[in-house]
């Protein structure tokens, strides 16, 4: 390796022995602690990665809510076309009729490309010869003084409407042309519509522009539909009701229980409670329909006791969102477990004893021993998964899809679905792109006030070895 | 843990709880394998026809090929994931560069992000550089969007490592690249396994990503192919065969798991799913 010789130099034992005395030691150096260019090499694969599928899409999340790019507009930029559509929204804005009139209408220049043209139609080769000498470059506002002038030609043909056919190539109008510049629509324009004033053409231009176009509309949209508080309703619902039942409840009385279980018993329901989140979303998705669905196993046993048997997935709005909360919670519960079961083997046990020596119950020992200790893993778990159910929609897409109607939609679902799977075929990439931008920057304040609150600082400590 | 107490009632309310988890994988392994008449739960025969989708593509499909390709894409991911972070993990435990608090900060917070919400970013990204609707295209953003997992995950297993092993090393004259190579990661063989298990394992279940970013290309693999066995029609929902896809589709989980539950156990609790 290329580092060998200053590997070599940087050797120095008293740091390496005595890790409390890195400051002295590096204060002895002149230049302050050694950079290693092979650290830097050993990360830059892993940075690289991240870079380009982590970092670039935080940003284009950003960048892209302030435009309002759809899947008709394109990604990459737009062009310039004039539609009867744009026309008729034209009107409707309260352009002049004569403008519009005039923007439909066609020019006719006699150029090599309208010659090709015409020689592709199967226009007499004589006759366009005479054209190309006589009218090369030549423009007309319509097609009459065209064919008047035509018909001075000597090689013109006998008929009026094979004259007027040989004319037609040369005639173009600009209505459901691409323009791929600004500068090529103008001069199209000009050349059709010389009268046009400025603003007048400026306005046609907009209206005729497919591309995304920069705008703050997606936020004002966000915070003016009343479809907006609805979903925060929801979300808020849904991450409190999961997180407080299961996430935390249900993991901490799994941890407990199986905690003063008999140990076979005990590792026979942890790996029961592990099974929902190993396996694949698709497939604990479908057992769920399969348990919730019309003929599926709880309604078939609600019927069979008298009760009310119905699709609860979908159903009725109670039982789709008892549904989507338990089969979301079942999930989260074993995060809980497994922390708090880690968290439990470090009480000491001695602490248990004498409280059994004492008389406790096994309720006081929970109370006043276990729980007061289990403060700081409670709370993590909270702030964790609270972030990850905040963006969770997986689930929620795969069975109740926000249904019945929207009442079990959540935020990140609905930014999902608004960008990339709805079924009315337009995909609002820019609406889309600020919703999660709203998730993006509530996501990254609130872990980067978690890490404080659990002291980010001790988990960073120097590297022992510095060289 | 305390025989002062009966342990019998626990277990009796744990069961109840548990009872809605235990019916519905038992009966993902029943009904794959038996026939039931309508309106009951309760098997009446025992039958393979479930099974036939295996050797048979006009049911629901070439399984055999998506098999194949999600073995490519799992496998892709946990070699990307293991090799990356060991090599960046290594540099943020033990190695000496600038910015170097900034980079842990910024694994921290990315670890703790959560990245799906990403997608919409990623899938213009993906437009941009041409590698949407590519399997690699969405190999490179699995494995990017685990990659904080991993280097957080490895960086934890370097620390416990004895650094007198590697000071050992250099005294001896080999260069630091060597004593990564043949005396550090030795060293941290369990977390490498767990890791490229566990990257294998979510890699395997993965299904938003491949649906979205690749949604058309030839190949499938088997979390979209059994999604859209079940999709065909909900008025004819035939459960049975898709809980005999679901059950192909989850054995190797299952087994992965059990062989190596221990090794799993320790990373697991950093898990970012819901």
């Amino acid at each position: 390796m290329t580092e060998n010789t200053s590997v070599e130099r940087g050797i120095n034992p008293g740091v390496a022995t005595r890790p409390g005395d890195a400051e002295t030691v590096k204060a002895a150096r002149k230049g302050g602690p050694r950079i290693s260019p092979f650290g830097i090499l050993m990360l830059s694969p892993a940075l690289l990665f991240l870079l380009a599928f982590f970092f670039a899409p935080v940003v284009l999340t950003a960048v892209f809510s302030f435009t309002n790019m759809t899947s008709a507009t394109g990604i990459t930029g737009g062009a310039y076309v004039i539609s009867p559509n744009t026309l008729r929204n034209l009107e409707w804005q309260g352009m002049d009729k004569a403008v519009t009139e005039s923007l439909s209408g066609t020019s006719i220049t006699v150029d090599e490309a309208a010659l090709s043209r015409a020689a592709e139609a199967g226009v007499d080769p004589d006759f366009l010869d005479d054209i190309e000498s006589r009218l090369m470059g030549a423009h007309f506002e319509d097609a009459r003084s065209f064919e008047r002038e035509l018909k001075t030609l000597p090689n013109r043909p006998r008929r009026i409407r094979d004259l007027k056919l040989a004319a037609e190539p040369f005639g173009q109008s600009i209505l459901n042309t691409r323009f791929a510049t600004r500068d090529q629509a103008v001069t199209a324009i000009d050349a059709v519509a010389p009268d046009l004033t400025e603003d007048q053409r400026d306005a046609v231009l907009t209206e005729a522009y497919t591309g995304w176009v920069w705008t703050t509309d997606n936020f004002k949209r966000l915070a003016t539909t009343p479809a907006t508080g609805r979903l925060l309703t929801n979300t808020a619902l849904y991450v409190g009701l999961t997180l407080s039942i299961f996430n935390v409840g249900l993991g901490l009385f799994l941890a407990i229980a199986i905690f003063y279980m008999p140990k076979a018993s005990g590792s026979v329901f942890s790996v029961l409670w592990l099974l929902p989140r190993i396996t694949p979303v698709v497939l604990y998705a479908v057992m769920w329909r399969w348990f919730t669905w019309d003929d599926g196993f709880l309604p078939t046993l609600a019927a069979q006791f008298g009760l009310p048997s119905f699709n609860y997935m979908k159903g009725s709005v109670p039982t789709a969102w008892a549904t989507i909360i338990t089969l979301n919670g079942f999930i989260g519960a074993s995060f809980g477990m497994i922390l708090f079961s880690g968290a439990l083997r470090a009480i000491p046990v001695q602490q248990l004893w004498a409280s059994e020596v004492d008389g406790a119950s096994r309720w006081q020992q929970v109370r006043k021993i276990i729980l007061p200790q289990l403060k700081w893993p409670i709370l993590f778990v909270t702030c964790y998964q609270s972030l990850s159910l905040l963006s969770s929609y997986q689930e929620i897409w795969l069975t109740t899809n926000g249904g019945p109607g929207n009442t079990t939609n959540v935020w990140a679902l609905e930014a999902f679905r608004i960008a990339l799977s709805n079924f009315t075929g337009n995909l609002e990439y820019g609406l889309g792109a600020a919703m999660a931008l709203v998730l993006v920057v509530v996501g990254l304040t609130l872990s980067i006030i978690f890490l404080r609150l659990f002291k980010f600082g001790e988990m960073l400590e120097k590297p022992k070895i510095e060289f | 843990m305390s025989r002062n107490f009966a342990s019998w009632p626990l277990i009796l309310v744990l069961g109840l709880l548990s009872l809605p988890l235990v019916i519905m994988y038992a009966f993902v392994f029943i009904d794959s394998f038996t026939n039931a008449p309508p309106g009951s739960m309760i098997p009446n025969e025992f039958t393979l026809e479930h099974w036939q989708f295996l050797i048979d593509p006009s049911i629901a499909g070439n399984v055999w090929s998506a098999t194949l390709n999600t073995l490519i894409f799992a496998c892709s991911i946990g070699a990307i994931v293991v090799s990356l972070s060991s090599m960046g993990g290594y540099a943020l435990s033990r190695l000496n560069m600038p910015f170097r608090q900034f980079f842990l900060a910024g694994i921290m917070v990315m670890h703790a992000f959560p990245s799906v919400t990403l997608i919409i970013g990623v899938f213009l990204v993906l437009q941009f550089i041409g590698l949407y609707d590519t399997l690699i295209g969405v190999v490179f953003v699995k494995a990017s969007l685990m990659l904080p997992f991993g280097i957080w995950i490895m960086k934890g297993f370097y620390d416990t490592v004895p650094w007198e092993i590697e000071m050992a090393g250099v005294q001896d004259g080999a260069s630091r690249f060597t004593v990564w190579r043949r005396l550090i990661l030795p060293q941290v063989k369990p977390g490498l396994i767990a890791l490229v298990v566990f990257s294998f394992l979510d890699a395997w279940g993965e299904y938003v990503l491949p649906r979205i970013l690749a949604p058309t290309a030839d190949y499938r693999v088997l979390s979209v192919y059994l999604e859209r066995v079940s999709q065909k029609d909900s008025i004819t929902y035939d459960f049975n065969l898709f809980k005999a896809v679901g059950l192909y589709y989850t054995l190797p989980v299952i087994i992965l798991f059990i062989i190596f539950q221990n090794r799993l156990m320790n990373i697991f609790s950093g898990g970012t799913k819901g």
